[in-house]
């Protein structure tokens, strides 16, 4: 049996099943723990086809990418940076999305942190193309 | 390891002629270890009646609350160890980052609420905030995790030889998504509560009044019976009856009870709704014995 899960990761996931913006649940070392039904539309892929992901496994095929289009390692996304801080983060990245072609997104996170140690981060995604529309 | 129900009743107490066999008392449960010492899960009403029948006895006194909701403290001003000066009582809990454990019961043991400041018991009264690790009482060893209620909530396991309780009153594991739908892992005191020789376990509405409910914290009899039946639970103790559930409504359901409780692979005789006063000795369960 894997570790039970922290409470307020379990809660995350939860929230994250009843909304219908897109967002990813990643836990301690970047691990890809759960993304939501839009989430799953928005990078083509569902999570219960993916299943949970290394940060290396998901940023290679989610992304993000830089402007050579090369995905970025999870360490040096400078939303994980300000994450490993402890503080909120957003910005605008390009992805992998569904179809294969790779578009702009933004993105905003929240670090969660349960009994004073983080524990993840909630990832909120808001493709451009919606807002432009 | 023995336990005996000094109140199962949720939310309210709820004394009268129409609750007299499950009782009117709110959450209290005496655990006796192996060793002879005792442990109390809650101090709600019932707690009351546990402290005139407990003898004078010079252990420490634990208290072990899951949250600190009026229904599972207000009958720790009326324990009456804690009138005593030669008792000493130590009382665990959930942390919060907004207050010490203390300082939020103090709350309630001061006035304009109490006649009487925490500082004034007679007892030596000590709090500590049970962190989600592990320690040892006794002959036992305890283990706290925090569980899906409103606000800091904490849901206990005890292991006493080869027996294990498991106590979780306040609980709503599927607020979001049903149980059936998430891995053991995404399940709110899926490790307190597995394999357990004795789980009790939240059960306060029927299924078709959950739904009036959703949120508020509490499990439908479905959830609580399918929590039970995931995670292996040799026997299922419902616990935390509605107020608003006489005698004959609790009656009633526990024929369900059994019912589906077999429909899941149990045995009816270890299923049961908790009673005011009853005694429980817990025993070794094989899981082939409880779910073929």
């Amino acid at each position: 049996m894997s570790a039970q899960k922290p409470l307020e990761l379990i809660l995350a996931r939860n929230l994250l099943s009843s909304i219908s913006t897109p967002a990813f649940l990643v836990g301690e070392e970047g691990t890809l723990l759960f993304y939501n039904e839009a989430a799953g539309a928005l990078v083509g892929r569902r999570f219960e086809e993916s299943g949970t992901m290394s940060a290396q496994e998901w940023t290679t095929e989610f992304g993000p990418f830089d402007a050579n289009d090369q995905p970025m390692p999870y360490d040096e996304v400078p939303i994980t940076k300000k994450l490993r801080q402890g503080r909120p983060a957003h910005g605008t990245f390009r992805i992998c999305v569904a179809g294969g072609h790779h578009e702009d997104v933004h993105v905003s996170a929240i670090p969660i942190v349960g009994n004073d140690a983080a524990s993840g981060a909630i990832v909120i995604f808001w493709p451009l193309a919606e807002e432009q529309a | 390891m023995k336990l005996k129900i000094w109140g199962a009743r949720g939310s309210v107490p709820a004394p009268g002629p129409e609750t007299m066999h499950y009782g009117g008392n709110t959450s209290c449960v005496e655990v006796t270890l192996s060793d002879g010492s005792t442990l109390i899960l809650d101090a709600g009403t019932g707690i009351r009646n546990l402290g005139l029948a407990l003898p004078r006895v010079e252990r420490p006194i634990h208290i072990l609350l899951t949250h600190l909701h009026l229904d599972h403290i207000q009958g720790l001003m009326f324990f009456a160890p804690l009138f005593r000066p030669e008792s000493e009582i130590i009382v665990w809990g959930p942390a919060s980052p907004e207050a010490s454990l203390r300082e939020r019961i103090g709350r309630y043991i001061s006035a304009p609420l109490a006649p009487v400041e925490v500082r004034e018991l007679p007892a030596l009264v000590s709090f500590r905030e049970a962190e989600p690790l592990e320690w040892r009482l006794g002959a036992a060893r305890i283990r706290a995790q925090s569980v899906n209620h409103r606000g800091p909530t904490l849901g206990y396991r005890i292991d006493d030889g080869d027996t294990s309780l498991c106590y979780i009153p306040d609980h709503e594991p599927a607020l979001g998504a049903p149980l059936a739908e998430l891995e053991d892992e995404w399940i709110s005191g899926f490790e307190l509560a597995h394999d357990a020789s004795m789980l009790i376990h939240d059960c306060q509405y029927t299924d078709t009044e959950y739904p009036r409910h959703l949120g508020w914290g509490h499990s439908p009899m479905g959830d609580a019976l399918e929590f039970g039946h995931r995670t292996g639970a040799r026997r299922l103790l419902l616990f935390h009856h509605d107020p608003l559930h006489s005698d004959d409504f609790l009656d009633s359901l526990s024929g369900d009870v059994a019912e589906r409780w077999a429909v899941l692979g149990g045995s009816p005789e270890h299923v049961e709704l908790a009673t005011e006063r009853r005694e429980i000795e817990i025993a070794s369960v094989p899981a082939a014995a409880s779910h073929p």
